[in-house]
């Protein structure tokens, strides 16, 4: 130790003692020490339905619609919740990770102002648990709560 | 769960290169650490490169490119004056580890547990990534989309390119174990962390700060880019540090390095840059001219992202009219950041740390310190710029935040008090006699 060094006032390594314990102790994570030894089953359960809790069929539905187009089809999502952040929002951005390489285009966005231009353009509807008249679109598949539906 | 444990040890093994490139004396976790950052950011560059030269992704094509790489740089490397640390001393273990290993243990199992389940992996850095996997390369029709900029188009792509190079290794998209990448940033930033306080301390206050840093360095979000954020945003700035404090000219170039890809990483690690240079500033202005290499690897971004007119949310419509609005609600607003503070009490500990150690050891930690508070005073900026309810904004996004500043000066405090417990005043003394 260099000459020049000298040592701390005692209160004030007193109180760095109490102030480096506390640190460490408040970062200290007892669920994540804990964790290697709990029943993590039930965790892992209920995390993997989170995203879609309560709607566990709507991810099953995008899965078969996947299955069921091709890269760069266009798709727009119709699920009852047709307000942005009722719903629609969830419904929209979950599409677009399961449909990814489709372009989903949405029926509402952000501001809540419909796009019915994408509903007419679109080749492919997707519709969850909403009736959609065929009109002259051809239904491709029905099944988990929903329809596919494609622009003849 | 192989192909990302195999793309994970693949990053390490493509970092060594560059990890001993720039510092040839290297070794231990400090080799570890910096080599799977060193990795993961060139595959980045890969992936994106190999993109904007029109090519179509493929595994053979990227493996390709990484060994050509890999060796350009170990052999152009090895025919230069060899660059090194000037201080490698080694770690030694320590009976706290076990806690800090167990708290690893914990995350690893909890960051695994279930494919990756938050709102903005699926909405915006795992989308990102399964889109440009569908293309075979970046899709900048979908980023430019109108649709879609709910998914950040303007954020930087380090994370989903290192989840493309994940799925290639696979053969196809899978978000079941990507979590596991969140755990190898999380253990690449502890290795740095203690294999620098290992230069400047002994075995106790090293092992203490690797523990206290251990539940810093591994993010609470699961699949976002908080966590290589704080990986690569925390361990440039205590390169930095360690590089301005001891003159150490590889802590430097590590430092900058990491700097520029944690600009790659996030928004906020292109702010980082801009406060580290601000630090700089005050305390050594001339020292700027060493972050070159930062600037060098976000540039190719940045350029693209004004190429293609990506849209920054934040910056949409008139800013300084919000700013303005905003700025009478300034009480309100501090007030409400101070109520949604997360781990409130933590964070008094630290700041109450910093005030009692000795003047003399406050000012050697001014580049932290100030580097944080810009970080800090950028943070709460973007709160009064938002075009979203700002409230809702701080409720999504200040324990975010938060999170990304906390390691650095915690870092930097829990050393000072480690040497103000052993009785030292003197900053460059070491925190403790070494107990053999």
């Amino acid at each position: 130790m260099p000459i020049a060094d000298r040592q701390t006032p005692t209160a004030r390594r007193a109180l760095a003692l109490i102030a480096l314990l506390a640190i460490v102790a408040l970062r200290l994570e007892p669920q994540l020490l804990r964790f290697p030894f709990i029943d993590r089953d039930p965790i892992g359960r209920g995390l993997g339905v989170y995203p879609d809790r309560g709607v566990e069929q709507f991810p099953r539905f995008l899965q078969a619609v996947r299955e069921r187009t091709n890269d760069g089809d266009s798709i727009v999502v119709v699920v009852p919740m047709m307000r942005w952040d009722d719903g629609y929002s969830y419904a929209y951005y979950r599409a677009s990770y399961f449909l990814a390489g489709r372009e989903v285009l949405p029926l509402v966005t952000s501001d809540d102002r419909a796009h019915e231009d994408n509903f007419r353009n679109a080749r492919y509807i997707a519709a969850w648990r909403w009736n959609v008249p065929p009109g002259n679109r051809k239904i491709v598949w029905r099944g988990e709560g929903g329809m596919l539906l494609r622009r003849e | 769960m192989t192909a990302v444990l195999v793309a994970i040890v693949s990053l390490l093994v493509l970092g060594i290169a560059a990890t001993l490139a720039l510092d040839r004396r290297a070794r231990g976790p400090l080799l570890l650490g910096t080599s799977f950052l060193y990795g993961s950011g060139v595959i980045f560059l890969i992936l994106l490169g190999w993109s904007t030269v029109g090519l179509r992704w493929s595994l053979v094509g990227i493996t390709i490119a990484a060994l050509v790489i890999w060796s350009s740089i170990w052999f152009l490397t090895n025919k230069l004056p060899r660059p090194a640390t000037a201080d490698p001393r080694p770690v030694r273990p320590h009976w706290l580890d076990i806690a800090t290993l167990l708290t690893l243990i914990g995350y690893a199992l909890y960051a695994t547990i279930a494919p990756l389940w938050e709102w903005d992996f699926w909405a915006i850095w795992g989308l990102k990534a399964r889109v440009f996997l569908e293309h075979g390369g970046i899709d900048w029709r979908f980023l430019e989309s109108q649709w879609n900029t709910f998914a950040h188009p303007d954020y930087p792509l380090l994370l989903p390119l290192n989840y493309d190079f994940v799925a290639l290794l696979q053969g196809g998209w899978s978000d079941r174990w990507l979590g596991a990448l969140n755990v190898a940033f999380g253990v690449a930033l502890l290795c740095i962390v203690r294999g620098l306080a290992s230069r400047e301390s002994s075995t106790v206050p090293a092992a203490l700060v690797t523990l206290t840093a251990a539940s810093l360095a591994v993010s609470r979000y699961i699949g976002l880019a908080e966590g290589p954020l704080i990986a690569y945003g925390a361990a440039a700035v205590l390169f930095l540090r360690h590089g301005l404090l001891f003159d150490d000219d590889a802590s430097w170039r590590h430092g900058a390095v990491l700097l520029g890809f944690a600009a790659n990483v996030k928004n906020e690690g292109i702010a980082m840059m801009v406060a580290v240079a601000a630090a700089l500033l005050v305390i050594k202005p001339r020292a700027i001219l060493r972050l070159w290499p930062a600037l060098a690897l976000v540039a190719p971004w940045l350029i693209l992202r004004t190429t293609h007119a990506l849209p920054t949310d934040i910056a949409t419509g008139s800013v300084s009219s919000r700013i303005l609005y905003r700025l009478p609600f300034t009480a309100e607003i501090l007030t409400f950041l101070a109520r949604r503070l997360y781990e409130p009490w933590f964070w008094a500990a630290v700041l109450a740390g910093f005030l009692i150690a000795p003047a003399v050891q406050r000012r050697r930690e001014s580049f932290v310190v100030l580097t944080t508070l810009v970080q800090l005073i950028f943070y709460v900026g973007s709160y009064y710029a938002t075009p979203h309810d700002a409230r809702w904004h701080v409720a999504t996004s200040w324990s975010r935040l938060t999170d990304q500043i906390a390691l650095p000066i915690t870092y930097v405090v829990v050393l000072m008090l480690a040497k103000t417990v052993a009785g030292i005043e003197s900053p460059d003394a070491e925190a403790r006699p070494e107990q053999r």
